[in-house]
């Protein structure tokens, strides 16, 4: 039962979903905060290298998480100075962290006597729980089975969740984003606020990246996550913005990219479908999603914070 | 409520002067407010009501004066600051958050700092001020999912929620449907007993006559004057707050007007929220003629001006240019036919405020010589047509490459005129002409309304300036609320008369 | 009220100064960044520079190289630009770069080599760019009736192209394969009377041809009457539509005039350099890097060209960083801090920063217009 195809497909599922609700659930809260930011690839790169050059340095994991959430957080302060402080052009802003991030980070895999590439890290994520208690049908491995940083994405999008419904920050923030102005005028401070969650955004991304290279391909590639920042941006829109959803909306599409090897389980015909066209699957939907969700009615209660990506102008005194 | 001895005044301002980009909004105010009164701001627009309201509010700082509340000085950095004083407004354009709920607009940015957002409490302690001040609301209930006069009740009531002593109310019954009108009304009087004022700016005398203690007039930026209700006389009040001012070019009374070269005919416009903005207009206008429409700004002009160029489509009605029905025609159909608008709004939509003056000039004639042959553009001749025009009409202060919108207001609508009479129009449309222009600019963009009236184009003239309608039009039409309530042939009018009309105020007939 | 330690407030007049000052200002800003963490991680930046100068622009082939390089950046760039500037966020450039490859590549293999190699040539080009137009529909249609925000879609539109390209070649066996390749999968070569030719080592036309497309998006933007109403639909669609123009119809055809030439430049280098649809060198990035260039010419549709040949300058000289013991990457950090550069030096071309006691001085002084707010 636990070694199942169906099981398999749920564990892969949550081990690529995981880095995945990280950089989703951290850049909605930056997006209801009013800004975009289209940088997460090149944050959740920054926190990968960053993280895993810290476990690689010291052996210890701890501070290799904390150095990817700074190293995160620290390049998407880049991309709030431009989008909040200069009002530039937030689109153009996060490309450009986006491509900075990623020959940065490649960069610094390469670079210097003894480069990262190629070397296994010195210390990986296990599993919390060992013992009978995995053994369990199905709960088993779910549940027990997984390692921290698993547990720790199931709550923050739970911790994000309630921060974003039920609480007076998380209504002030939502206030942002939607219109800044009558935010303003009822006395939140939104530069503050939109500084703070864009920083958090990059954090959460950073931690994202660091799962890749420290607990799901512990060894230093020239490309180690993908195209998991830009899926994210996709999933943000998916989950209509809650971080609820995120979690389910990041492992349906860990379980995608999985199909094809669930399919050559299944022999022919599944198996025959090129794994190439079962790569377009997820931004297909990704597309479908955008123009179904956020059109006509709907769009006001799935759609986006309505003050997204416009610079804020404060008004005259 | 806190304890103030009940002669102490709720406001006081003295001597306030608020000035934007040199020109003076505010003049050496004086106000008194008295606790538990219902005082209304009555003037025209312009007159300077929003501006003190603001600077009452905390939007503003005034350039200098004073400000008192509840007999201490002070002065109000922000909006917060006044509301945490017990002040405030509510806006003619809302400060609610549409996407969120009522209960949650209550809530945001209160001062109470629990982390926690308890939604259940906020929606009983919502719900009983609703019932309490009789302006029912769902506390679940999505902002965009209210009426206009639902969402005036949220702001009212959001107010009461941070228990402010004193409320101010930017012209409230713009929005409302008379029931609701007097709903509000008996609330201004349950909060006025209550022992809270309210300021209530408005150019409505008749309510001002209903529900007021006081009336404090302004016009020009400055006070004219201050009354009782009880002892004002509605005659006074409206001379108050139109008045005259200096001579500037006027029309020749003694034009002959030839055929009907405009006409409207019952025409009815939909505003933006699916109510009809225009009720029925009709009106003619001929060749050489100038026909002025006199109201205050929010009883669709807007509207109709849109819909008479294409900008806007008419839901009934015909208008008819020079025989040809225009009615449901494209904006560029309305432009080809020799229909010019000089609209309100310059910088967002009479002009392209990033291009250059030379091709603003050239935005509706680009399609055709001189300025392209075929399909190309000429740009030689947006350089000589754009020299040409800005030297005939005195248009300073343009470089080449300078993006129009760095020009002063004067010299912006000059192009903007100038623009529209190059064009050689049949008819003309304007509106506010003279907003915001110092007295040299005034006189030349009213030159440049003569000059086209002496060519015999039929001129439609839209504005809440008194003295430009007076001094311009032939005959005179007043709107209200969509309608036309009024019709006179210039020497007939007075500004007493415009004013009572425009205030809502049928005319008597004279016997 | 505080007093301030400087005022900064939006310029009137930009002067050529600052219009060439602020990019030049960005490279070098973004060279001295990427400097720092060379010399952090123990290398000389100088040296590095050096380098990649020499390998650039240091020898006749070289400088064909880079030429070769900047071809196809000239094209992606006006595509970023002509759309940007309508505030069209088209950052599908990448797909439709590989879409018009790909139509390019069909047509051509299709054609086979029957006709003379001028109409060839035309055609394949004329077919990227159909390629890249009906890309860019795909994300333009739904932007334009529906509403739909184009980043996202044409985001996405970009992943999808790319596996479509492997699915072409390594995914199955279509057309596009190469039926000879018994080792490894490889796109079909097209035609040889489809390949423009070279006259400069590997240099081909195909630089002239590009040049020439940036000339007549010049030209159409800021020569014909069609392109000043989609300026003034990009400057102030209010003021558009009060002028009587159409301003979904323009919107439109700018998105797919932009995906267009994102496929004249996929077409141009499958009928250049590359010779079939080969998805190891077409997957290099180079819509992204369009968008670089675009930002860093300020959106001027000229100043691309010299913009695009400093861009190739850098890709080209990414290979030759390798034999120094230098990652490659060192050339992607360059060109996302030049885009960082770029897009914070918009801030200071459209504004200025004195001190408050400083009087501007006259000549620059304008009075501004404050329409919106209404003091009354």
């Amino acid at each position: 039962m636990n070694d199942s195809l169906l099981m398999l497909t749920v564990l892969a599922a949550i081990g690529l979903g995981t880095p995945l609700i990280f950089a989703t659930v951290g850049e909605i809260l930056t997006e209801r905060s009013g800004i975009l930011n289209l940088g997460v690839q090149g944050m959740m790169l920054i926190g990968a290298v960053a993280g895993f050059w810290a476990t690689f340095t010291t052996g210890n994991l701890f501070l290799g998480v904390v150095l990817a959430v700074i190293a995160g957080a620290a390049l998407s302060s880049i991309h709030a100075f431009l989008s909040i402080s200069l009002r530039v052009s937030q689109i153009v802003s996060g490309l450009a962290l986006a491509i900075f991030g990623t020959g940065l980070a490649s960069f610094l895999g390469r670079a210097g006597g003894n480069p990262l590439v190629g070397n296994p890290s010195r210390a990986v994520f296990e599993p919390v729980f060992t013992g009978s208690i995995t053994e369990i049908p199905l709960i088993g491995p779910l549940l027990f089975g997984q390692d921290i940083l698993v547990y720790l994405s199931w709550a923050v999008a739970a911790g994000a969740s309630y921060y974003l419904f039920h609480t007076r920050m998380g209504l002030s923030l939502r206030a942002v984003g939607e219109d800044p102005a009558s935010a303003e005028s009822a006395g939140v401070n939104v530069s503050r606020i939109r500084y703070a969650h864009v920083l958090a955004g990059g954090a959460l991304a950073g931690l994202g990246g660091a799962y890749f290279s420290l607990a799901l391909t512990p060894t230093w590639q020239d490309d180690p996550i993908g195209a998991a920042g830009w899926i994210a941006i996709a999933l943000v829109i998916l989950s209509s913005w809650r971080p609820g959803r995120a979690v389910f909306a990041a492992y349906l599409f860990g379980a995608a990219e999985r199909v094809q090897f669930t399919l050559q389980t299944l022999g022919e015909p599944w198996s025959d479908i090129p794994s190439t066209l079962l790569a377009m699957l997820p931004f297909v939907l990704a597309i479908i999603a955008m123009i179904v969700l956020t059109s006509g009615k709907r769009a006001r209660y799935l759609g986006a914070p309505e003050a997204l990506a416009i610079p804020y102008f404060r008004e005259q005194r | 409520m806190t304890q103030t001895s009940p002669d102490t005044l709720a406001v006081e301002l003295c001597g306030v002067d608020k000035s934007f980009y040199g020109v003076k909004a505010n003049d050496d105010v004086d106000f008194k407010l008295a606790q538990g009164e219902v005082h209304a701001l009555l003037g025209e627009n312009g007159a300077g009501k929003s501006t003190l309201c603001s600077i009452l509010a905390g939007l503003y700082r005034p350039d200098s004066g004073d400000v008192f509340f509840e007999g201490e000085e002070v002065t109000f950095k922000n909006p917060k600051e006044a509301l945490a004083a017990g002040v405030g407004m509510v806006y003619q354009h809302f400060r609610l958050v549409s996407n969120l709920t009522v209960a949650e607009n209550f809530a945001l940015g209160h001062p109470d700092t629990g982390v926690r957002l308890n939604q259940k409490q906020i929606h009983k302690e919502a719900k009983e001020l609703g019932e309490k001040y009789d302006l029912p609301i769902d506390p679940a209930a999505r902002i965009w999912q209210l009426s206009v006069g639902e969402q005036q009740r949220v702001e009212i009531l959001k107010l009461l929620y941070r228990n402010v002593k004193i409320l101010i109310l930017d012209e409230p019954t713009a929005v409302l449907t008379p029931q609701e009108g007097q709903a509000l009304f008996k609330t201004m009087r349950q909060m006025a007993a209550e022992g809270r004022s309210v300021i209530f700016v408005s150019h409505k005398l008749d309510e001002v006559k209903q529900v007021s203690d006081r009336v404090t007039v302004l016009r020009n930026g400055q006070t004219v004057g201050g009354v009782a209700t009880a002892d004002a006389d509605i005659k006074e009040l409206a001379r108050m707050m139109v008045g005259r001012d200096l001579v500037l070019p006027t029309r020749d009374t003694t034009e002959d007007f030839g055929e009907v070269m405009f006409s409207v005919k019952d025409i009815h416009v939909p505003g933006d929220r699916g109510l009809e903005a225009v009720n029925g207009m009709s009106f003619d206008i001929r060749t050489g003629e100038i026909i002025g429409i006199a109201g205050v700004s929010g009883n669709g002009q807007r509207e109709l001006a849109q819909g008479l160029v294409g900008l806007r489509t008419p839901t009934a009605g015909t208008v008819v240019l020079d025989g040809v029905d225009v009615t449901k025609q494209t904006v560029l159909q309305h432009i080809k036919a020799k229909l010019g608008y000089v609209p309100q709004s310059r910088l967002g939509m009479g002009l392209a405020p990033g291009l250059t003056t030379e091709e603003n000039l050239a935005i509706k004639a680009y399609r055709s010589p001189p300025f392209s042959k075929g399909r190309r553009l000429v740009n030689s001749a947006f350089r000589t047509e754009g020299d040409r025009v800005v030297e005939e009409y005195d248009i300073r202060g343009v470089r080449p490459g300078l993006p129009i919108r760095l020009l002063s207001g004067g010299n912006l609508q000059k192009a903007l005129v100038a623009r529209e009479i190059e064009m050689e129009p049949k008819v003309l449309i304007l509106r506010s002409p003279t907003r915001g222009l110092d007295v040299g600019a005034t006189e030349q963009v009213r030159n440049l309304i003569l000059k086209e009236q002496a060519r015999g184009v039929a001129i439609l003239l839209i504005s809440e300036d008194l003295d430009e309608l007076l001094a311009l039009s032939d005959r005179l039409l007043v709107i209200f609320e969509g309608e036309i309530v009024g019709e006179m042939p210039a020497d007939e009018a007075t500004a007493e008369r415009l004013g009572l009309l425009m205030s809502g105020q049928a005319e008597e007939v004279s016997s | 009220m505080s007093q301030r330690r400087f005022i900064v407030e939006p310029r009137g007049l930009v002067s050529w100064k600052v219009r060439l000052g602020v990019p030049v200002a960005s490279v070098l800003a973004a060279f001295v960044v990427a400097g720092i963490f060379l010399f952090l991680t123990g290398v000389n930046p100088i040296e590095v520079y050096a380098e990649m100068l020499d390998a650039a622009f240091g020898t006749p082939r070289g400088i064909s190289e880079t030429l070769i390089s900047s071809t196809p950046l000239i094209l992606t760039g006006v595509a970023a630009a002509i759309a940007f500037k309508m505030l069209v966020w088209n950052i599908g450039g990448e797909g439709q770069f590989i879409l018009g490859a790909i139509v390019a590549s069909g047509v051509a293999i299709w054609l086979g080599d029957g006709l003379p190699s001028f109409v060839m040539i035309v055609i394949v080009i004329v077919a990227g760019g159909l390629g890249g137009a009906m890309w860019a529909a795909i994300a333009a249609i739904p932007r334009v009736y529906l509403g739909t925000n184009e980043i996202i879609t044409t985001l996405m539109l970009n992943f999808i192209a790319l596996a479509l390209m492997n699915f072409l070649i390594f995914g199955s066996s279509s057309p596009w394969r190469d039926p000879e390749a018994s080792m490894f999968p490889q796109g079909r070569p097209i035609p040889e009377n489809a390949r423009i030719p070279e006259f400069f080592f590997r240099l081909t036309g195909g630089i002239f041809i590009a040049i020439a497309l940036a000339v007549f998006a010049w030209y159409l933007i800021g020569k014909t009457r069609w392109g000043f109403a989609v300026r003034i639909v990009g400057d102030s669609s209010e003021t558009a539509r009060y002028a009587g123009i159409g301003v979904a119809r323009k919107i439109l055809t700018v998105f797919l005039l932009s995906g267009a030439y994102a496929g004249f430049a996929g077409g141009l280098f499958v009928a250049g350099p590359v010779g079939a649809l080969d998805p190891r060198s077409l997957d290099l990035g180079l819509g992204f890097t369009g968008i670089i260039v675009a930002a860093l010419a300020g959106l001027h549709l000229l100043a691309i060209i010299p913009v695009a040949i400093l861009m190739g300058a850098l890709n080209n000289a990414g290979p030759s960083l390798q034999a120094i013991g230098v990652p490659t990457a060192t050339v992607t950090m360059l060109q996302g801090a030049i885009l960082i550069f770029a897009v914070a030096g918009e801030f200071f071309i459209n504004n200025r920063i004195r001190r408050p006691d400083i009087e501007p001085d006259q000549k620059s002084e304008v009075v501004p217009v404050l329409e919106e707010v209404e003091p009354s």
